[in-house]
């Protein structure tokens, strides 16, 4: 096993963090209506609109966003390594379509329960992300019990149980879709479609806690991670405790992915593509690779859904689309260049 | 005397002549008597022209009135069961362009049965749809009636709003996503009457996502939030913490739990009405408010 190298580390993870902040800054002061920014630091506390477009609308959005973004493609890297499979993402394990599951029955049952959160002097936060973060919690012990092959995690079990799960799930979605009236299944396609659109700072700051810390405890697992993917056998004679090691993994992943689709929905490709093409760019070193998923899913997202507000304006765009339609051409046009460069 | 029964008997049969070639004629061109109804619209336009009798299927969504809730469901207003159309056996099938299941409006057609579809898009064209079902159930005055009914609804409302200055407004169904109405929809061109600006007015699409900062910058004077089961007090959770937004600054977020509005049928004009109360409040005051107490008076300020 090489050596880590830390001035690549360094470098890498500095540019991109670099980067990072450079996205927080621009996609803050870009979007669909001109701000004058002067007034709106001037004003950050009072009712004036260009400080609530700034603070109110778009920094939380933005943030929210390099949270998703990051957590996705942090899931992403752990998830190819533990199935080792170069299709596995987020969306595939079933915990995102237990969750859409819970959200769903809480957009139709009870859109308009508000929990207040400490007797509502810190607001309150809707019922539906709850309910979807319980459905992610049900549906993730289900496919952890159905994937158990002879007592263990058995990655192959556990892609196939959260496929089939996800198409079961799919198709209640679409039952429930046809029942409900009209202008209901609107919304719950919206939903479905996954939007970054919030305005709660508490949410916010309780997903970037949560991902952060489930981001750092992945990434204290970048060694064993590299092990696992020479292979179960080899790494069980390396020394990893793989049966330990993969149900963890899968624990933490799925505990992310829930709490991101409960707050964002299901924005796809991020945490397929941005995997792959990190993997492209700095290597498959976990312990490298992780970090910079982490930061180039969160400029990636960030970026992504400034183009999703802007480009039809005023209308906005389900930020997935943007996601598949820039991130996939870039991603086979890596493939390419990859694939050439090895036949010279 | 006889000279006289003779005229009469002669007026006889030849009323009895014309009776019949009348009879002969109509139904030559008999109008339908089973119709199919493909939209909530269509449904409550053909019970307005007092033709209720003649559906034999209407789809889940027909809610109104309340008879239609008791006839044979065809399946949903997208995605209508062409079986169940078929088994009602109607000589009529009444569906609205760009909304109806072109697929599966063109496959009832090839079963010969025959498919109307009515544009109705905007409020001219929803008039004109009263018409032209009219005209197809065998009774044009009757839908001349109903269009003007309607146009004289809508005219009145648009007298009393007119002296007010127009107020921004958004008119939105559901907050999380924010659907608002945008242009080119007949919902638009009610806001107008009712004395308010749509805010995504200028919008390509009939319907979009609105991003929360558009209507920050936009500044709505009315927020307006529509469709069954919305709820004012949730409404106004959603838009509590942007002050700077003069409708909820000034209080005026409301809901319009109704479909009125949102249906292009024959209740467009009592809609109109509702929310316009909502817009140019100051307009529908029974007194007259002259403006005292600092109230705002339904005419332009003076220069």
């Amino acid at each position: 096993m090489k050596v880590l190298d830390r001035r690549k580390m360094i470098l890498v993870n500095g540019c991109l963090f670099l980067l990072l902040l450079v996205s927080l800054l621009g996609c803050s002061l870009i979007g669909p209506v001109t701000l004058d920014f002067r007034r709106a630091f001037e004003n950050m506390f009072l009712p004036d609109p260009n400080a609530e477009i700034l603070f109110r609308t778009r920094l939380p959005r933005v943030l929210l966003g390099i949270a998703i973004g990051g957590g996705m493609a942090a899931c992403g890297v752990v998830l190819q390594a533990l199935l080792r499979n170069p299709l596995a993402c987020p969306q595939m394990i079933g915990v995102s379509g237990g969750a859409s599951l819970g959200g769903i029955l809480g957009l139709i049952f009870f859109p308009h329960w508000l929990l207040p959160i400490a007797g509502g002097r810190l607001g309150e936060i809707s019922w539906v992300p709850l309910a979807a973060f319980v459905g992610a919690l049900l549906s993730m012990v289900l496919i952890y019990r159905f994937s158990l092959f002879h007592g263990r995690l058995h990655p192959y079990h556990l892609l196939l149980s959260g496929v089939i799960f996800n198409s079961f799930i799919a198709a209640v979605i679409m039952f429930l879709n046809s029942i409900v009236d009209f202008y209901q299944a609107q919304g719950l396609l919206f939903w479905l479609m996954g939007s970054l659109s919030t305005r709660a700072y508490l949410t916010v700051g309780f997903i970037w806690a949560y991902i952060v810390f489930g981001f750092l405890w992945l990434w204290t697992k970048g060694l064993s991670l590299n092990l696992i993917t020479l292979g179960e056998e080899a790494a069980m004679q390396l020394g990893v405790e793989t049966a330990a090691l993969q149900r963890q993994i899968f624990i933490a992943s799925a505990l992310m992915i829930g709490a991101m689709v409960s707050v964002s929905g299901m924005i796809g490709f991020v945490g397929l593509m941005i995997p792959h093409v990190m993997r492209l760019i700095v290597g498959s070193d976990h312990r490298l690779l992780l970090p910079a998923s982490f930061l180039a899913g969160g400029i990636f997202l960030c970026w992504a859904d400034t183009v999703a507000r802007i480009l039809l304006a005023p209308a906005e765009l389900p930020v997935g689309i943007i996601t598949a339609f820039f991130g996939g051409p870039f991603f086979l046009f890596l493939l390419y260049r990859e694939g050439k460069k090895l036949a010279v | 005397m006889k000279q006289r029964k003779q005229i009469l008997t002669y007026l006889f049969v030849v009323s009895l002549i014309v009776l019949y070639c009348g009879h002969i004629f109509a139904a030559e061109a008999p109008s339908p008597q089973r119709v199919v109804s493909l939209a909530p619209s269509v449904t409550e336009t053909v019970f307005a022209l007092g033709f209720g009798s003649r559906l034999v299927g209407v789809t889940t969504y027909c809610d109104y009135p309340a008879e239609a809730l008791r006839l044979p469901k065809i399946g949903g207003f997208i995605n209508p069961s062409v079986e169940a159309i078929v088994e009602k056996r109607p000589d009529l099938v009444i569906g609205v362009k760009d909304s109806s299941h072109p697929v599966k409006t063109k496959e009832i057609e090839i079963l010969g049965i025959r498919v109307v579809l009515i544009s109705v898009t905007s409020l001219d064209e929803i008039l004109n749809s009263f018409r032209s079902i009219a005209r197809l159930l065998g009774n044009p005055q009757a839908g001349e009636r109903l269009a003007q009914k309607v146009t004289r609804q809508l005219e009145a409302v648009k007298q009393r709003a007119a002296p007010a200055p127009r107020r921004s407004t958004l008119l939105a169904v559901g907050v999380r996503p924010l659907v608002a109405v945008g242009g080119r929809n007949f919902i638009d061109e009610l806001i107008n009457l009712a004395g308010g600006e749509n805010i995504a007015g200028n919008a390509a699409q009939p319907w979009l996502n609105l991003p929360d900062e558009y209507v920050v910058a936009k500044a709505p004077q009315v927020i307006i939030q529509a469709g069954m089961g919305s709820e004012r007090a949730a409404a106004m959770r959603y838009w509590r913490d942007l002050k700077s937004i003069p409708a909820v600054k000034d209080g005026r977020v409301y809901s319009y739990p109704s479909d009125k509005i949102l249906r292009p049928g024959p209740r467009v004009g009592e809609g109109l009405e509702e929310i316009a109360r909502l817009i140019q409040p100051e307009c529908f005051m029974t007194a007259p408010n002259n403006g005292r107490n600092g109230e705002s008076r339904c005419e332009s300020p003076r220069p």
